[in-house]
């Protein structure tokens, strides 16, 4: 279990991280999103006792990391893949690390298998590729069979296999009741990895809800009907509550009515639909819509392409 | 955000390792100094400057030695070394052999910051001043050997060369050739470990070596050249300063005394350690 209470951390003028407030519990994937420079690096590393918070406090198992009486067993972190020595073997990277709660070659050698780094184990590091030395930083996170698992942009540069492999492992570890909490920008990665997010934006706490409920709030869930009668259908559906958008001609994008309802409509007047479909947001869409506002730094197509009714969307659910 | 159903913190599944470490682990300073001599004897470098370190103090004692006897001719013409003691003459490889302690020490403090493996380590062991002592255990007990024995090998074989070709020698009860050959080797491993510090503490090879070897070893020596005689007072308790006051065998007028030069350096180490420390522990990683 991962505490974090109205944690705090600045940099001279700049708040990086403001006042936030979670909790990370076992037994699920808790993914943490937020773009860039948002602080959930900064955030992790606070966990990690790497930096100090300003105030507030991040508790792991109920006490400060620093106090752990062995950390690594603990909590088994991923923050920088290529924060190893160039010179050194993965192997003794590895048997360095795990020196410090008492573990030795057989259990480096198994891991290394269980990540398949064991053919280039004594190799020096330094002539690793990202998605290697990612599969070296999840090896030292899970070295010492910790109950918490917290990962940074785990599957940066892993091959659609390696992707395959974190995602059901993670899985497999929340399932047996450990603590894993990861941070990435992929999106549909996320989405299918992930039970429970923390959205982060601006150094603040946007959302700490589950996937689903995430997903189900946005406003991109919709109706789309294909009809050579779109236009007489538009007219028979419009009312207030109901929002109508086409994209291309005889294509009807349809927010605030059920799909059911199209239907019947069309049916009653003799309308021949082609298609008729529900569809349900993406992660990606749900994030960018409760983001928007929270970007740091985002490019002026972004901005000018934002409608008044998704930002007030954004603005009620974020307050 | 409440359809979550949370499985029970403490249903932990054992451990799916089958290696793992029975029982409850504990981090413990022994175990943290293993896993900085992993660390260190993993790294190729580090043997290549330990060999390096005794073959050019041996090595260049021993060829001080024969050129002093004559037998080796200098481009001058004449013997090398006239008037300069035996003991400077055999130990004249402490003189390269500092600069590759110094380069070992700052390594061995700094590189882990320029990889990044530094925020591991910490990680692992959040304690933080374990990570620093078990650095300074573990270059220490490679160190100190080959400084004790390169050091002996070349005063004793240096000083039978000396002796052989019937030229000024010493041996090692002469009066101070104890106490100067000793404190070579301590301001040798001394020197190396103010690196180490200097290399935690600036986080980066480069300006630890610039700041070791331009501010420690040659500004004072410099700074003593230049000076007026009135400064003398201070800067002879410069690290170098303080230094030589317990290398020699002769001493030195303006320098301190071979017991007070020898407290005075300790400090210094004391103080690079301390302030390594502190930074260690203070400093967001």
């Amino acid at each position: 279990m991962l505490e974090v209470h109205e944690l705090t951390k600045r940099y001279g003028d700049t708040v990086a991280v403001d006042h936030i407030s979670f909790t990370v519990r076992p037994g699920l994937v808790t993914g943490f999103l937020g773009p860039n420079g948002a602080g959930k690096s900064t955030t992790m590393r606070m966990i990690l006792g790497l930096d100090r918070p300003t105030s507030g406090e991040a508790l792991v198992d109920g006490r400060s990391y620093t106090t752990s009486p062995a950390p690594l067993a603990e909590l088994g972190a991923l923050l920088e893949a290529k924060a190893v020595d160039k010179g050194r073997s993965a192997r003794n990277h590895l048997l360095a690390l795990g020196a410090t709660v008492g573990i030795g070659a057989p259990r480096v050698d198994e891991l290394l298998e269980v990540v398949g780094l064991a053919d280039v184990a004594r190799k020096p590091a330094g002539g690793f590729s990202l998605g290697m030395g990612q599969r070296l930083g999840i090896a030292s996170a899970l070295l010492a069979d910790p109950h918490i698992v917290m990962l940074d942009e785990p599957v940066n540069g892993l091959d659609p296999d390696g992707i395959l492999w974190i995602r059901t492992l993670l899985k497999d570890l929340a399932a047996e009741g450990r603590t894993v909490f990861l941070s990435s920008h992929l999106m549909s990665e996320m989405e299918q990895t992930a039970e429970h997010l923390v959205v982060i934006g601006r150094g603040r706490i946007i959302a700490d809800t589950s996937m689903a409920d995430f997903i189900a709030a946005s406003s991109s869930n919709h109706v789309r009907v294909v009809s050579p009668h779109a236009t007489s259908l538009r007219n028979l559906l419009a009312d207030d509550g109901v929002s109508i958008t086409s994209a291309e001609p005889g294509v009807l994008d349809i927010e605030g009515v059920s799909a059911a309802r199209v239907g019947d409509v069309a049916a009653e007047h003799g309308l021949t639909l082609h298609e008729l479909t529900n569809v349900e947001a993406s992660l990606e869409q749900a994030f960018m819509e409760l983001t928007r506002d929270a970007v740091e730094f985002h490019g002026s197509v972004a901005t000018s392409t934002s409608t008044s009714s998704s930002s007030s969307e954004t603005d009620r659910r974020a307050a | 955000m409440s359809t979550i159903t949370v499985t029970p913190e403490r249903d932990v599944r054992p451990f799916t390792s089958t290696q793992a470490a029975a029982g409850a682990p504990r981090t413990t300073l022994p175990r943290v100094v293993r896993s900085e001599w992993i660390k260190l004897r993993s790294l190729r470098s580090t043997w290549i400057m330990l060999g390096g370190l005794v073959v050019s103090i041996v090595a260049f004692g021993l060829i001080s030695a024969a050129v002093a006897t004559g037998s080796v001719s200098t481009q001058g013409g004449g013997p090398a070394f006239a008037g300069a003691s035996p003991v400077d003459t055999v130990l004249t490889g402490a003189n390269f052999g500092i600069i590759i302690v110094a380069v070992m020490g700052v390594l061995v403090g700094a590189r882990e910051y320029s990889s990044g493996l530094i925020r591991t380590s910490i990680a692992v062991v959040p304690r933080r001043w374990p990570v620093l002592l078990g650095k300074v255990i573990t270059f220490l007990a490679l160190l100190v050997p080959a400084v004790l024995v390169s050091v002996l090998v070349s005063f004793f074989a240096g000083t039978a060369i000396l002796t052989s070709a019937g030229v000024a020698s010493t041996t090692w009860s002469a009066a101070g050739v104890a106490g100067a050959v000793l404190g070579t080797m301590g301001y040798l491993v001394g020197i190396g470990v103010i690196g180490l510090c200097l290399g935690i503490l600036l986080r980066s090879v480069g300006a630890g070596l610039g700041v070791l070897i331009g501010g420690i070893l040659f500004l004072p020596t410099l700074a003593s050249a230049l000076l007026p005689a009135s400064w003398d007072s201070v800067l002879k308790y410069l690290p170098s300063n303080a230094g030589l006051s317990f290398t020699s065998v002769e001493p030195v007028d303006s320098m301190l005394s071979y017991g007070a030069g020898l407290a005075v350096f300790v400090l210094w180490v004391v103080l690079a350690v301390g302030s390594a420390t502190w930074a260690l522990m203070k400093r967001d990683a």
